[in-house]
């Protein structure tokens, strides 16, 4: 994790450098010396010193040991997931909640490649219906309608 | 103490159906979330806070506190049945409850289970409730000096959760501490780090970040790598164990009920340190020491009266000090905050009303979590077998509902997501998402009492150890620092060497 360690610490540097420059349009009125920089100054001070402990820790070879490793494929799956999410969003203001939560689980667990189409449309509309009831008429939280429900 | 207050909000809860039905849902589906491994208590927690929001504050929190029990408990369900610990508090009770599953013991090992989480719950909810108040009382005391170096106490925990990396725990607290800084400056009014939205002038609100650190971030792992569990073939045969094996083991619930009460009351120790200090402890004072770890019912009852000890005693800190136990009381002080009540010395007095009746929920929950525990055991350990290409897409499902509801507004559930991206990485590179939370809980409250502080000793800072009460917290605080940071060290040193020694 050596590099890894060395980069966020860059970064660290630099966002916190930044951010200490950034939060000095916050200028103190005369009642409060200790005004709205004051804080946010104080914090980037602390990380820009841990940021530092970091790279120098990286270097004095004691970052952790990597346990686990990202998996590409399954890293693509979890994007193309984002993805799906995104296109919920989207859809659940034209077609309503009930109706575009029950499309996204049956895509998401055809994505996963859950068997059975039964098993799959089974429990997208009935997690979907039982949601939409508990928040519609139980909760009586508003949910995004659209031209179905 | 008083009393009156006390028998009326009992009454209030014990003889309101509604009450009862709500804490019934709250340890059923901590039961399921602690039995399914992967699922935490503080996950479920986070992603039911949303179906509170316009139930009664009471309604609302002991359905919480019914959830943070049953998790708890459940925990033991798949440690016993499969082998994996449904939540970490749960990992000394396969020591000896998945010896006994494998001998085709589980029902029993499950049944002692449920009554000594029933035994340690209950312990830890009385030790609470009458423990609270007092606590209370002196908390009422502080100003905010007093208030400020209780905040640097509650942070120095950043140490106890922060893994096996310090500096990396370190970090994920500044950086939490930074996110509290979006929006409104509390003193002056001025908005901060904006940009110009106006969503964000109101500052990043808890619930968004919260499921995005502990349900997308779990939620996108779960997507990585699609987890099938070994499906559970052990029957469940003689559930309630026998009187002479209860008696037993008495004693070393006891015990285990009154450590883990204590440990849950110390910040940043949680229920797995508790369970685990039972569990040795229990060894400890045995007559046959080496039969721990071959499968014996003291094995399952002290980890297990331990760990729901604990549940009790980590409100205390959360509801007096408003410093949380651990990360699940750290997201029940999030509900309370939201409900709008301020966890800390002036909420017993102001609102007994709320308080009494989340003392009275907690121990209502235990009576359910045994009935429950103990008639549903068949069920719950059908759940395990539930596939993950289910359970996952409606897990991601909710946290998208959670992150909406709040403020009905996409914009959090775009938050929600970035956090959840930003918490899965640092999953990866060894950054604790727990500090973040805890950062966020008490970010403002140590911003305003030190610049208060500040401005009232005329920029002195000498003025947080000149004050008897604020200086006995920064030691302490410090103390505790010292202790969990060798604490970590040993048990990475320990691992570290165990680890050297399977690979010879």
């Amino acid at each position: 994790m050596k590099r890894a360690d060395i980069g966020i610490g860059i970064g660290l540097l630099f966002l916190c450098i930044w951010l200490f420059w950034y939060v000095g349009r916050y200028r103190p009125v005369e009642v409060y010396f200790y005004g709205p920089d004051f804080f946010p100054r104080v914090l980037s001070v602390i990380m820009m010193i841990l940021g530092l402990a970091l790279i120098l820790n990286a270097f004095a070879g004691n970052s952790l040991k990597k346990t686990e490793r990202i998996d590409p494929r399954g890293f693509i799956r979890m994007l193309i997931s984002i993805g799906i999410c995104m296109g919920y969003l989207f859809l659940m203001k034209i077609l309503g909640f009930a109706s575009a939560t029950f499309i996204f689980l049956f895509i998401l667990m055809s994505f996963l490649k859950q068997r059975g189409i039964i098993i799959r449309i089974l429990s997208s509309l009935i997690t979907s219906i039982v949601v939409w009831t508990i928040f519609k008429y139980f909760l009586v939280i508003p949910l995004p309608e659209g031209v179905f429900f | 103490m008083q009393f009156d207050i006390l028998l009326e909000a009992f009454s209030k809860v014990l003889l309101n159906p509604i009450n009862f039905f709500f804490v019934f849902i709250g340890v059923t589906a901590g039961i399921i979330v602690g039995a399914l491994p992967g699922l935490t208590a503080t996950m479920g927690v986070a992603l039911l806070i949303p179906f509170t929001y316009r139930l009664e504050p009471v309604q609302g929190l002991i359905m919480l506190v019914g959830l943070f029990c049953g998790g708890i408990y459940g925990g033991s369900i798949s440690a016993i049945l499969i082998g994996i610990p449904g939540t970490p508090s749960a990992a000394a009770t396969i020591l000896d409850g998945y010896e006994m599953g494998k001998k085709g013991l589980a029902g029993k090992a499950i049944g002692m289970a449920t009554l000594a989480s029933f035994f340690g719950g209950t312990s830890g909810a009385l030790i609470m409730t009458f423990c609270s108040p007092q606590l209370a009382k002196i908390a009422l005391k502080f100003g905010p000096p007093e208030f400020f170096a209780l905040a640097f106490f509650g942070l120095g925990i950043i140490i106890t959760i922060s893994g096996k990396s310090l500096l990396k725990g370190l970090i994920s607290g500044i950086f939490g501490l930074m996110i509290t800084m979006i929006g409104y400056d509390p003193l002056s009014g001025c908005p901060r780090l904006t940009f110009g939205s106006t969503e964000l002038l109101g500052g990043i609100t808890l619930i968004p970040v919260l499921i995005g650190l502990f349900g997308y971030s779990q939620v996108f792992q779960g997507i990585e790598k699609i987890l099938v569990l070994p499906t559970v073939k052990s029957e469940l045969k003689h559930i309630i164990p026998k009187l002479n094996e209860i008696k037993s083991v008495f004693k070393t619930m006891v015990k285990s009920a009154l450590i883990g009460t204590f440990i849950g009351a110390v910040p940043g120790t949680g229920c797995d340190i508790a369970a685990f200090v039972s569990y040795g402890e229990a060894r400890r004072s045995s007559k046959n020491p080496e039969k721990f770890g071959t499968g014996i019912l003291e094995g399952v009852a002290a980890p297990e009266a331990g760990n729901n000890g604990a549940t009790g005693g980590a409100m205390i800190p959360m509801l007096t000090l408003g410093v949380p136990g651990d990360a699940v009381t750290a997201v029940l002080m999030g509900a309370l905050t939201i409900h709008g009540f301020q966890p800390g010395p002036l909420l017993i007095k102001d609102h007994p009303g709320v308080v009494y009746p989340i003392f009275a929920g907690m121990i209502l929950a235990q009576f359910v979590m045994l009935g429950v525990g103990l008639g549903g055991m068949r069920f719950f350990a059908r759940i395990i077998n539930i596939d993950r290409r289910i359970m996952t897409p409606i897990i991601f499902f909710l946290c998208v509902v959670g992150s909406y509801a709040m403020r009905f507004s996409f914009f959090d559930v775009g938050v929600s997501l970035i956090i959840g991206v930003i918490a899965y990485f640092m999953n990866y590179y060894g950054f604790p998402g727990s500090p973040i939370l805890l950062a966020l809980i008490l970010g403002p409250m140590v911003e305003q009492n030190l610049r208060r502080s500040l401005i009232i000793s005329h920029g002195n800072p000498f003025i947080f150890i000149t004050r008897p009460i604020s200086a006995a917290f920064i030691i302490i605080g410090i103390f505790v620092m010292i202790a969990s940071y060798y604490r970590i060290k040993k048990a990475m040193e320990r691992e570290e060497k165990r680890v050297s020694a399977e690979r010879k």
